[in-house]
């Protein structure tokens, strides 16, 4: 099949991208994934083939159908005839928030075929290099050192720093959340303690009955922080069950919307342990309030005596 | 049936002595019992009447260790009861006093069995001993095929009879009913009062509050109050 992609403004900045084996993608954090069949490196001396290889976006490759092995065209100008290409290989895009909201395509070439195309020879705003595994941090460090060292107009950031750098919002975005949550958490926990108590006082005709068939003070207070504790704990077991069923809807859905591996919506044992016992602590603290009130009331003032 | 305790040879199980309650209500006080002096014999059954406001509640839940009096004195089984801590009348009414309301007051989420087992658990009876009480109290006031039901599955009369069968959980000496057929019609009422008489054959003290005539007609002493005083008592000690 044929295809012809018009330039866009992305295009343009696209332009850093190194067309190269999973290695030298690595670089970038976090990774995306080449699928179909990567392409071999263009290494020193080798001469490039006539028809150039891409790789472009598993997205471009479901919405226009094109699969590996199909022949584009590609040209920088819109309405030029530009030049044919081979997709070598399609990559999926990483979990990556950052990019999650970005609907666009991307493209990638091998540097000097990107450079030729868009007539921008020294036009190249960044790029990533790879390093072996088995090479550790101190190798990157002194490698970092010596770029640095010599460099002019331009620097070497490891990609842990980058990706420090870049999370920096996703962490006020984290905070935030947590506020939220706390929020939350606090304002549906008076909530729940007015709930309580007004459940209780529901329950003056029969504590007032217990009290006067002999029950101790001791017996219905237990009884009725018992019952605080066991609506709070199945209330909030629900809740939970409600809440993860919710998260995979939400993540169901923007993972589609998004076409994205990334988890929108979490809900953790622990997230749910912690509001499990959460609300226990607040049923118990409710039950205990509303139980005092109601056994130091003597019984027939209950029954509105 | 061996569910009512209690014996029939006299003497008083129950004595109020110049008893005296006020309400302060606002500005006002009112003088709910102006002195009041009674005593009750053993095996005896008693019905309390009077015109509203008479003071005959007042009376029940003095007698019934669920109040104190402001002057005067109860003595029951022999026992100061007027100046009791809320524990210790707590105790009294679980283990010697059973009552009885016009409303039924059990516990909606609880069983037939369950609430006349109740009380049974606090006074520390065994689980299987609960149990063969509880079936025996209930089969005793015709509830025997009901045991597993809930109050709003009885009628009024059964949620009453199953109230009385809580109240003679630990065999009490006394039965304090105030208004017990108040929410019944006459039929259930009829058997209801049925089930009391029983009870007092079987040795059981009962002492009732009632706007019921029939239900007065059955009692064998009559106490007639007046605001806040008797005026009339049909069986008083000669003494
Ligand atoms: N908690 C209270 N506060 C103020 N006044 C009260 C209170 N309880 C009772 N009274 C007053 O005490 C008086 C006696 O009340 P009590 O309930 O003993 O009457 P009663 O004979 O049982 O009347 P009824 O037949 O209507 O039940 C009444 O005037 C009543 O208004
Ligand atoms: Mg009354």
């Amino acid at each position: 099949m044929r295809l012809r992609f018009l330039r866009a403004p992305h295009v343009a900045l696209l332009c850093c991208s190194l067309l190269a084996g999973p290695s030298l993608l690595g670089a970038q954090t976090p990774r995306d994934t080449v699928i179909g069949t990567p392409t071999v490196p263009l290494a020193p001396g080798r001469v490039a083939p006539s028809v150039r290889g891409i790789a472009i976006d598993e997205r471009i490759a479901q919405d226009a159908g094109v699969r590996v092995g199909d022949t584009l065209r590609i040209a920088a100008e819109a309405g030029t005839t530009g030049e044919p290409v081979v997709v070598d290989a399609l990559v999926r895009r990483s979990a990556d928030p950052s990019e999650v909201a970005r609907s666009e395509y991307r493209v990638r070439l091998h540097l000097d075929h990107l450079q030729r195309l868009t007539n921008a020879i020294d036009r190249v705003d960044r790029f990533a290099v790879a390093v072996r595994p088995e090479a550790g941090p101190s190798a990157v460090d002194s490698l970092l050192a010596g770029v640095n060292h010599v460099a002019f107009g331009f620097r070497a950031h490891a990609s842990r720093d980058v990706a420090v750098e870049s999370s920096r919002t996703f962490q006020v975005v984290d905070r935030f959340h947590r506020a939220i949550g706390g929020i939350t958490i606090v304002a549906s926990a008076v909530f729940l303690l007015c709930i309580l108590l007004l459940k209780v006082e529901e329950r003056r005709r029969a504590v007032a009955a217990l009290r006067l068939a002999g029950l101790s003070r001791r017996t219905v207070a237990l009884s009725v922080i018992a019952e605080a504790a066991v609506v709070a704990v199945l209330g909030s077991g629900v809740g939970a069950a409600i809440g993860w069923v919710a998260t995979l809807a939400v993540n169901a859905h923007y993972q589609r919307v998004f076409r994205t591996p990334l988890t929108f919506a979490l809900l953790t044992p622990r997230i749910a342990l912690f509001a499990v016992s959460l609300s226990l602590v607040l049923g118990i603290v409710a039950g205990a309030l509303a139980a005092w009130r109601l056994v130091r009331t003597p019984p027939l003032t209950l029954l509105g005596r | 049936m061996t569910a009512p305790t209690g014996n029939r040879d006299g003497t008083p199980l129950l004595e109020a002595h110049d008893v005296q309650r006020r309400y302060e209500a606002g500005e006002s006080t009112v003088h709910a019992l102006r002195g009041v002096s009674v005593a009750i014999r053993r095996g005896e059954f008693v019905a309390i009447v009077g015109a509203s406001g008479s003071g005959k509640s007042t009376l029940l839940h003095l007698l019934g260790a669920v109040d104190a009096p402001d002057a005067g004195r109860v003595i029951f089984e022999g026992r100061d009861i007027s100046r009791l801590s809320d524990a210790e009348a707590t105790r009294l009414r679980l283990l010697r006093v059973g009552l009885v309301f016009q409303r039924f007051y059990l516990m909606p989420t609880l069983s037939a069995l369950e609430n006349v087992m109740l009380p049974m658990a606090e006074a520390g009876l065994a689980p299987a001993a609960r149990r063969a009480r509880a079936e025996e109290l209930l089969r005793y006031v015709g509830l025997g095929e009901r045991t597993g039901h809930r109050p709003t599955q009885l009628s009024g009369g059964e949620q009453q009879r199953v109230a009385v069968a809580r109240a003679l959980a630990n065999e009490p000496a006394l039965l304090l009913a105030d208004e017990p057929t108040g929410e019944l019609d006459a039929a259930t009422g009829a058997a209801l009062i049925a089930l009391l008489q029983r009870l007092n054959a079987d040795g059981l003290t009962c002492v009732l509050v009632t706007h019921d005539a029939a239900l007065a007609q059955s009692a064998q002493r009559v106490i007639t109050m007046k605001d806040g005083r008797i005026v009339q008592d049909t069986g008083a000690s000669p003494s």
